[in-house]
């Protein structure tokens, strides 16, 4: 018999322990894959999902909390600033683009986003571009004459139900200006997947305030500069401005960032301790079966068996249980992350596929079965050293 | 035995060697990688987009350069500013005027950075001089491409008129 048919017969041998155990590996794996998957999937949401603009210009306040509204729409908008803002921005030579928006209230959860047809316009510095898959765009019309039509973004639609046609609103208040869908959006990115866009027009006149004002009301401002020098004097001179702020979406990233960096050295400093226990079970699980079969394994001495070949029995046998954990472990770690990327995407809607994240389940899956062999090595020296006379002495 | 012991002696002293002769070819690199300062960079520009001969000999060679990074581009900083003003100074300095207070830099993609918005970093890469138009971020003047980035302990941004060697 191979050195394999031994130790799969070990194995066999004892049933119930060897899976208890392949089972407390699989359960540290797969908590490791799950939250080392999940970490980089809310990660990589972020960065992709970010906006191509370079500066969002809003009301003073919290430049998180602006960039997080606007970009993200995962915090409560700040308060409003004048169209006159945006008009001056539209004039300002060194801008080559700048995009109003008017954050709303929500149908069924899902923002009303208003703007003009530039938030969808394609240019070449833009990485996807918002593509209408059934019906067409909201018309831009002017101020006083709103269309009240709506641009569903596609996981708006899918989640309300809402199809071409349908007249929708929310609240009793807003029964006076229902939205009519007259387009559907292809899937893009996570926060305009969760948009329902309409025109300024439409926005303004669904608002007391607004319709009674002149200079009217927006939540921000998309800038992108002719020239990504002009950007920090730019930065600088709305930041200056009595009533406007200038923030740069990556810098509120990049803080973000910062403060997950620690949170992710903490989670992997706890990581690192429940492998090194997973690994510590393991091997006094193996050591206690040698222990245990000391007989048998002094009978295979006897028959001829190198003390090299009981070394490669038992490590091998500590190895399939190791691998029988770590495959388990990571296809379950996988399944839990991708359960989990499904509950915060409809919380925040902005988790990466974690089936797309490639190799930190690859790199778990070996390290697990090189260290689940490494812990085979104590019980399997153990063994190698067996006195075979004293073992094979008639128990009395 | 005493055959065995002198050919050991000539490994270790070609060992010795090699680790000095590497020692002194990094030192003279580092000696060869000019460093540029806003101030000169300032300096070179010229009318209708152009720079002066001694700032575009710099051009394909690798340089260093001290500054703030002002995340511009993308948040992985794969492209960011490098400016003679931090991103949040915006009440302690004087106001850059323009395209002279920043370089374009290009980082390899997942290189880590960890962005501080006010610490001065060393960015080291294959340096470019003169107007040059990108499909993503436009015109620029000054540009460092496959570019290494470090924290600058103790470092100063020189201003015009002020030299990095006293």
């Amino acid at each position: 018999m191979s050195e394999l048919g031994i130790a799969l017969r070990f194995l066999r041998g004892r049933r119930l322990a060897g899976l208890l155990t392949a089972l407390s590996v699989a359960l540290a794996v797969a908590l490791i894959v799950a939250s080392v998957v999940l970490a980089r999937g809310v990660r990589t949401a972020f960065v992709e999902g970010t906006t191509d603009y370079n500066l969002v210009v809003g009301a003073k306040g919290s430049a998180t909390q602006l960039v997080m509204s606007v970009v993200f729409r995962l915090d409560t908008p700040l308060p409003n600033i004048r169209v006159s803002s945006y008009e001056g921005l539209r004039e300002d030579r060194r801008i080559e683009v700048a995009v109003p928006v008017a954050l709303g209230d929500a149908y069924r959860g899902f923002r009303y986003v208003a703007t003009t047809s530039a938030y969808f316009a394609p240019a070449p510095w833009r990485r996807t571009t918002l593509a209408v898959t059934a019906g067409r765009w909201f018309r831009d019309d002017p101020p006083g004459q709103p269309s009240h039509e709506a641009v569903l973004g596609a996981e708006a639609a899918r989640r309300t139900g809402l199809r071409l046609g349908d007249r929708f609103y929310e609240g009793e208040e807003m029964a006076a200006h229902p939205l009519t869908v007259v387009g559907i959006l292809g899937p893009g990115r996570g926060a305009d997947d969760r948009a329902i866009f309409i025109s300024l027009a439409s926005y303004w006149d669904m608002n007391e305030i607004a319709r009674a004002t002149s200079d009217k009301p927006l939540t921000a401002v998309l800038v992108r500069p002719r020239r990504m020098s002009d950007l920090p004097g730019l930065h600088r001179q709305l930041n200056l401005a009595d009533d406007t702020q200038a923030a740069f979406p990556s810098v509120v990233l990049l803080t973000i960032f910062n403060l997950l960096d620690v949170a992710e050295d903490v989670m992997a400093l706890v990581l690192a301790l429940v492998a090194i226990v997973s690994g510590l079970g393991l091997a006094v699980s193996m050591y206690r079966a040698t222990w245990e079969r000391r007989r048998e394994i002094a009978t295979l001495r006897a028959l001829g068996a190198g003390r090299p070949a009981i070394l490669r029995i038992v490590v091998l046998e500590c190895g399939l249980l190791a691998t029988a954990g770590a495959v388990t472990g990571v296809v379950g770690g996988e399944a839990l992350a991708y359960a989990g990327a499904r509950v915060l995407a409809g919380r925040l809607g902005v988790v990466a596929d974690p089936l797309a994240l490639g190799w930190p389940p690859l790199a778990v899956l070996v390290a697990t079965m090189l260290v689940g062999t490494l812990a085979g090595l104590l019980p399997a020296l153990t063994a190698h050293r067996l006195d075979v006379a004293e073992h094979l002495a008639p128990v009395s | 035995m005493r055959g065995l012991a002198v050919a050991r002696a000539r490994v270790a002293l070609v060992v010795v060697a090699l680790a000095v002769a590497t020692g002194l070819a990094a030192a003279a690199h580092a000696q060869e990688r000019p460093r540029l300062t806003f101030a000169q960079l300032s300096d070179s520009l010229r009318a209708n987009f152009d720079v002066t001969r001694e700032m575009k000999s710099y051009s394909g060679r690798e340089v260093e350069i001290q500054g703030f990074i002002v995340p511009a581009g993308p948040p992985d900083l794969s492209f960011f500013l490098l400016s003679r003003v931090s991103a949040l100074g915006n009440y302690c300095c004087e106001a850059p005027v323009g395209q002279d207070e920043t370089v374009y830099v290009f980082a390899p993609r997942g290189a880590r950075i960890a962005y501080d918005p006010l610490r001065v970093y060393r960015v080291r890469g294959t340096f470019e001089a003169g107007k040059h138009v990108d499909a993503s971020y436009g015109v620029s003047m000054f540009r460092i491409r496959d570019a290494k980035v470090e924290e600058a302990v103790g470092a100063r941004i020189f201003k015009v008129g002020e030299s990095p060697r006293p």
